[in-house]
């Protein structure tokens, strides 16, 4: 892992590609000027500043090894709708990697179940990469993915690819249909019941809106997975990203430092606290 | 396997008789749908409950303005429909399938009938038949909170 000599100091970042894939969701593909190429784990995430508008939490949607590092982000406020501005061969900063990792080592042997809501798939999408690098490793592998309506479903061509591989069973499904979607309406929590996995054997790797999250877990829970095979990407307001300044705090846990991926016992009580 | 042993092995029967299980599919058929082909149809006279073996099948409701909206699609070991099971048994949305389907066809009014007259069986298939609803009024509740909507605004 490459650690920063000064942690909180961005290394300067070139993007060098920029792809739209949906209204509000693009992704940029970053590379060092000067530094090596950067060595993380599929969960973590770097902090992303871009110069004279300020500086945001991302998780890293590459693989770890094979590609040139992505970031696929929503502009939603004050810094990454700026950020969606931004031309190609602008410079930003970058920091990190930082946080904990999906535990793919830990399930393998096992099933994996990833459970993806809207732009949760793509923290999620090292995960399945470096699952399907590793297939032989896994059992069943099934990932369900959710979104709003069709023209939100991200890495369509890569979802494609997936299907097409036809070791990994993919369900998509949307909560607003469009009459020309021919795939499976409602919310993805509802897919767990049916997917083709073991469940006393099978890992969950669950990434989306908080809610949706607690509902999916809950939903494994009843399917029979432990819940300590329960994992969650956490989201909470960042600055320091190192476990300084108490911003990311959610009950005892620091979601930069301790997070974001937290197994499911980590989180009794604290996701359905109207505060937190 | 023959119809008795079909809906033996489905989760409604789990702890019936196999005196009571034959009861259950005394009621029951084996249907099919091809692509396109209704299982229920908005206002028609509710008189069937289907329970899914194989395939999808949509729920799907016309909006005035909008079309045809899809609500949700529906698999394997799941129920479509509750309406026959409460007056004035009337269908409220369109079910139909999208690929080809496989299902246990209930003739609703004998249904009915064994219910009351055996509670245990009654009971089996509320069991089913609530946690089916909890489950999708749930859903629908997530589906109202459109929790992908981007903040401080629905499009
Ligand atoms: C560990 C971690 C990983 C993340 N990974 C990604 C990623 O891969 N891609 C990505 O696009 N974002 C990701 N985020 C979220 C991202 O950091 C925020 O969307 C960003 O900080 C918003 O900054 P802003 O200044 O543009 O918006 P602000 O001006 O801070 O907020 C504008 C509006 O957006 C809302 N908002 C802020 N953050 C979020 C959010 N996360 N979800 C929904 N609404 C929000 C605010 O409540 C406000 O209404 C991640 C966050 C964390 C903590
Ligand atoms: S962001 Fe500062 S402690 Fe986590």
């Amino acid at each position: 892992m490459s650690a920063p000599a000064e942690p909180t100091l961005p290394a300067p970042y070139r993007i060098v590609g920029r792809r739209q894939d949906s209204a509000d969701v693009f992704t940029w593909t970053v590379e060092p000027l000067g530094e090596p190429a950067l060595t993380f784990l599929p969960g973590q995430f770097n902090m992303l500043y871009a110069y004279g508008i300020g500086e945001v939490p991302v998780s890293i949607s590459s693989a770890a090894a094979g590609e040139p590092l992505l970031h696929t982000i929503r502009a939603v406020g004050s810094v990454t709708r700026p950020m969606a501005a931004l031309p190609v061969g602008t410079v930003i900063g970058r920091r990190g990697p930082y946080g904990s990792a999906w535990p793919l080592a830990e399930a393998e042997g096992g099933d994996l179940l990833i459970v993806a809501g809207g732009l949760g798939l793509a923290p999620l999408r090292p995960a399945i990469l470096g699952a399907l690098a590793r297939r032989a490793q896994f059992g069943r592998l099934c990932l369900l993915y959710g979104t709003r309506g069709p023209a939100d479903v991200l890495f369509a061509d890569q979802l494609a690819a997936w299907r097409a591989r036809g070791d990994l069973e993919l369900r998509v499904t949307v909560d607003r249909a469009t009459p020309d979607w021919t795939g499976e309406v409602g919310v993805v929590t509802r897919l767990i019941a049916r997917a083709d996995v073991d469940p006393a054997r099978t890992t969950a790797l669950v990434c989306g809106p908080e809610i949706m999250m607690r509902f999916a877990g809950e939903a494994l829970l009843r399917r029979g997975v432990p819940a300590t095979a329960i994992h969650l990407s956490l989201e909470r307001n960042m600055k320091c990203a190192v476990g300084y300044c108490g911003h990311c705090q959610l009950g005892p846990h620091f979601i930069c430092r301790d997070g974001p991926v937290l197994a499911w016992p980590r989180l009794a009580g604290l996701l359905d606290v109207a505060e937190l | 396997m023959t119809l008795r042993e079909l809906v033996a092995s489905q989760r409604f029967c789990q702890g019936l008789s196999e005196g009571q299980c034959g009861e259950l599919a005394a009621c029951a058929s084996e249907r099919q749908f091809a692509p396109g082909e209704f299982l229920l149809r908005q206002h028609a006279p509710a008189d069937t409950f289907y329970w899914v073996l194989e395939g999808q099948v949509k729920i799907r409701l016309a909006l005035p303005g909008q079309g045809l909206v899809t609500l949700e699609t529906l698999g394997p070991d799941e129920a479509v429909g509750w309406s026959w099971f409460a007056p004035p048994y009337r269908c409220q949305f369109d079910a139909l399938a999208t690929t080809p389907t496989r299902t246990l066809a209930f003739a609703a009014a004998p249904l009915r009938a064994l219910m009351e007259r055996d509670p245990t069986v009654g009971c089996a298939v509320l069991k089913v038949l609530v946690s089916t609803l909890s489950e999708r009024v749930q859903s629908c509740r997530l589906q109202v909170l459109d929790v992908y909507a981007p903040p401080g605004g629905r499009r």
